[in-house]
């Protein structure tokens, strides 16, 4: 799993940067503000159940999510909250996004960081938190087990029972 | 010194002289000789006993003073008597006194002979020692209950004097209506008391408080209930010339006691200020009411408030009144509103620099702000025709902006008549927003907002404006450049916009009409076109016009999308006036009514008789309000109920029902308002926000009151009119903890555990 690490840690220095320089150009946030706010509208009327997320603080550049497990699936009746990141260049640019709760997944490593090709090389404009948010929840009921970060989930991932166990143990701590 | 002086003889010419030794009190001193008086001084002087004799005799003289004299004097005050009576008792019991003393002045002298430089008790001679001992073993004596007559006498006299000498009315202590004496008798007393100086320590303190009581009962009798006079003036008179002459003519002042009789009238004076103060404060509320009568008492107690400290009163009795008298739920609200105008206005008078007004104002606003309909009441009266407290400020409209603190400089240029606040001011107000705050500023600021009032002055306008359907908007227009003077440009924007659709309406159903292409053949029509934006939002009815109504509706949309391109109309079936006119074989009607009602009676049209529910299907209309609307028509007579829930059309008019009363007719005529209530719109605001707070509770797990409050700041209030205030917001999430959606415990809003995603 370590060998995945890498590409994350590549890219977060380069999304505070981001973030720093936008401070610096309030004119330029305006218009990814205004997408914030109006996406944050739209998640809060759409009464949207599983998925939720909230600006942390002062901050409209750094959103809590919160995922709740799918159903039927081992992560059920469990909730993850997550840290979301935005960029000075959203929507242009993918939102940072990892989790916060740890969560025993194959494409989750220990510290959160999560493998979605729609965070990387696939991301696109049109996403937005509601979509992301709902990709991670599904991304929990069907592991890509061809990327793994945690190697141990992805071996696990056959034997369910086992692998609910671990899930537990995790998810407590 | 011959020692053979014969004790005996001695003794006897001594007692000759002072038969006072010999218990003879009431001999005539002024009698004995002075050759007699001068040898048994001398031989008492010889013998050396001057000092011995003088004490015997003082003592004698002082028990019998004690022993006869002071209880004689006291017996006249304990007389049960009747009210009258008082006077003359008082004027005895001194007579008495008096001439007891008078007789007794000789053998005070004599004795003063036997005291060579050392005076009797050190006063200055015998009259003063002789006072000195009546005084005291008068007051030595003094019964509990002696105060009683020497009122009753004070108090005749004072009604005496004040008496007016034209007429003939019987003197109420002699019953003389003629050459009565009494007042002589009465200035007789006081010289007398005067000179035995018993005035003070006798009556001082009586004189004093019935003083005190009659320029009570005085001011309460003349300025009571009547503010629109200034009473100070007169008052202070009235005391000059009453009173203090009075006094004066008691205590017998001369030139020499000017001091003593200056400190007397500022005494006086002061009481004057502070029982009419007193009185004036106890009116205060209802001064308040009845201003602008009434500003005389006003500017009379503004006088008189510097000179007493009798504010923290003031104030306290003011917020009394106000609490018991207007502000509680019996009284309309747009007589708070009164009151409220009234009393900024006589509290400007009263204390320019506008403390008071802000402690006294304080519980009203907070009245007042619990009160739903304060705003509508204020918007509908600053608008309102005719004469009225607010239209008249809008009017004046010295546009003071609620929210610029920004200190002005003009005031620099009227430096030397600047006044220091207050000390009890809570400085962290500037003095300058206070001083010059006008009425509608502050009644703005009850709610902390314009917001508040720009909508529900946008709804009262969408309301007026729709009710009239006439295209009249001069003084609309005229009330919103003075809003606007008040409030700025872009509050008022969408009044404006909604004043423009109204003439732009006019325009457009003019262009229509000249259309080739639209006939209106069965009826004329014309639209009130509103722009969706801007206007509040209407009240949601369902209602399915008649077939010929839709058609004709449908041309007219037609229309209007040729004139203006990429546009439609939306309508709003039920809102609107249609003009009636019903021909009946008997009669003819001409009526305005609502769509409902014009449908339900066009649907009789072509058919004689509906049920209710299959009309009420038809037009889509609920039979609960569908059977109110048709009882309008019962009440014209035109429909009947033949049968339970059906209806037919009464062509024929029955005699029965000739006479309908208009009023009964028109109770059902509906004057509610077409707007959607803003406690709807408010309701709908705070789901809003209640989608919100889920939002953030849920992810950021529990959060103070004040965070939540902030982060709805933040992100929640977006539109022009959104805003909720921390006490509104309490009372909300208070109500979502009692329906168990929320969870407080610690300071801490969360959501219950069980509430999954």
């Amino acid at each position: 799993m370590a060998q995945n690490v890498d590409p994350f840690h590549a890219q977060r220095p380069n999304n505070s940067k981001h973030s720093e320089e936008g401070r610096a150009n309030t004119n330029d946030s305006h218009a990814v503000t205004k997408r914030l706010q109006k996406e944050l509208m739209s998640l809060m009327m759409s009464q949207e159940r599983g998925v939720s997320a909230f600006p942390e603080g002062d901050n409209l550049f750094r959103w809590i999510g919160t995922i709740v497990g799918p159903k039927e699936t081992v992560y059920e009746m469990q909730k993850y909250k997550l840290c979301l990141q935005f960029p000075n260049s959203y929507p242009y640019t993918a939102p940072f996004v990892k989790f916060i709760t740890s969560c025993f997944h194959p494409n989750i490593d220990n510290n959160g960081n999560i493998c979605l090709d729609i965070l990387k090389d696939k991301w696109s404009a049109l996403y937005d938190v509601r979509t992301i948010l709902l990709s991670i929840q599904s991304l929990l009921a069907e592991p890509n087990i061809d990327s793994p970060l945690n190697a141990l989930a992805a071996e696990l991932w056959s034997k369910p029972s086992e692998y609910k166990k671990h899930v537990l143990d995790t998810y407590k701590q | 010194m011959d020692s053979n002086i014969d004790m005996n003889k001695a003794w006897i010419l001594i007692k000759h002289t002072f038969p006072i030794l010999d218990n003879d009190i009431n001999l005539r001193y002024s009698k004995i000789p002075d050759a007699q008086l001068f040898e048994t001084v001398n031989l008492i002087n010889r013998l050396g006993l001057n000092t011995t004799i003088k004490s015997l005799i003082i003592s004698k003289f002082e028990e019998h003073v004690r022993k006869y004299v002071v209880p004689q004097f006291w017996s006249f005050f304990s007389i049960k008597s009747e009210a009258s009576e008082g006077f003359s008792q008082f004027f005895k019991a001194v007579d008495l006194l008096y001439n007891y003393f008078s007789h007794h002045l000789d053998l005070m002298n004599n004795v003063s002979l036997l005291c060579n430089n050392k005076q009797i008790y050190n006063s200055e001679n015998s009259t003063d020692a002789l006072k000195l001992i009546i005084r005291a073993s008068l007051l030595s004596q003094l019964p509990s209950n002696y105060n009683k007559i020497i009122e009753e006498f004070y108090e005749t006299a004072l009604k005496l004097e004040g008496k007016d000498n034209t007429q003939n009315i019987a003197c109420p202590v002699c019953r003389r209506e003629q050459d009565c004496l009494c007042l002589t008798y009465f200035h007789n007393t006081n010289s007398k008391l005067v000179e035995l100086k018993l005035l003070e320590p006798l009556c001082g303190q009586v004189l004093t408080s019935l003083i005190y009581t009659y320029i009570e009962s005085y001011i309460n009798k003349t300025c009571k209930d009547n503010f629109d006079n200034s009473y100070i003036d007169a008052l202070e008179k009235w005391l000059d010339h009453f009173i203090i002459n009075w006094l004066s003519k008691v205590y017998g002042y001369s030139n020499s006691c000017e001091l003593q009789e200056q400190e007397f009238k500022q005494k006086l004076t002061n009481l004057l200020y502070e029982t009419y103060t007193k009185v004036r404060i106890n009116q205060l509320f209802n001064i308040i009411i009845e201003y602008p009568e009434s500003s005389p008492a006003l500017e009379d107690l503004s006088k008189c408030l510097p000179k007493t400290d009798l504010r923290p009163l003031l104030t306290k009795k003011l917020q009394k009144a106000m609490e018991t008298r207007l502000l509680h739920p019996g009284v309309s609200t747009p007589d708070i509103l009164t009151a409220y105008v009234a009393s900024i206005r006589s509290m400007r008078i009263l204390d320019p620099s506008g403390l008071l007004l802000d402690v006294v104002t304080q519980p009203m606003h907070e009245y007042l702000r619990s009160r739903e309909d304060t705003v509508r009441c204020v918007v509908s009266s600053l608008t309102e025709e005719g004469p009225n407290d607010l239209a008249e400020e809008l009017v004046k409209g010295d546009a003071v902006h609620v929210d610029e603190t920004a200190a002005s400089d003009e005031e620099t240029e009227n430096w030397e008549a600047w006044m220091p606040d207050p000390v009890d001011v809570d400085p962290s107000k500037s003095s300058n927003i206070r001083r010059s705050a006008d009425i509608i500023s502050m009644l703005v600021s009850v709610y902390g907002s314009k917001e508040l009032f720009i909508n529900e002055y946008r709804t009262l306008l969408a309301d007026r404006l729709l009710s009239q359907f006439s295209c009249d908007t001069e003084k609309e227009i005229r009330y919103l450049e003075l809003l606007k003077l008040r409030f700025g440009d872009s509050q008022l924007h969408y009044c404006e916009v909604m004043l423009k659709d109204i003439s732009d309406s006019k325009r457009i159903n003019h262009h229509i009409k000249q259309d080739t292409n639209y006939t209106d053949n069965s009826f004329s029509m014309s639209a009130m076109i509103v722009s969706a934006q801007f206007w509040p939002p209407f009240k949601d009815e369902k209602l399915e016009l008649h077939p010929k109504v839709l058609s004709q509706m449908e041309a007219f949309t037609r229309s209007f999308e040729t004139l203006k391109g990429n546009r439609t109309l939306s309508w709003k079936n039920h809102l609107g006036v249609v003009d009636l006119e019903i021909e009946l074989k008997d009669r003819t009607l001409k009526l305005s009514v609502t769509p409902i009602h014009a449908t339900i009676l066009m649907h009789f049209q072509d058919q004689d008789d509906w049920s209710l529910e299959r009309l009420s299907r038809t037009i889509h209309i609920p039979p609960i309000i569908l059977r109110k609307k048709i009882r309008f028509w019962l009440s014209h007579g035109l429909l009947e109920e033949v049968m339970k829930d059906i209806f037919c059309l009464a062509e024929e008019h029955d005699s029965n029902i000739a006479n309908i009363n208009p009023d009964v007719v028109l109770e059902d005529y509906e004057s509610e308002s077409v707007m959607a209530s803003t406690q709807d719109q408010r309701e709908e605001e705070l789901q809003t926000f209640w989608s919100y707070i889920i939002g953030m509770l849920m992810n950021l797990d529990s959060l103070p009151l004040e965070r939540i409050h902030q982060m709805l700041k933040m992100f929640a209030f977006q539109g022009p009119t959104i805003e909720c205030s921390i006490q509104e917001l309490t009372q909300f999430l208070d109500r979502k903890v009692r329906e168990q959606k929320l969870v407080f415990s610690g300071g801490l809003y969360k959501l219950p555990k069980n509430d999954m995603l």
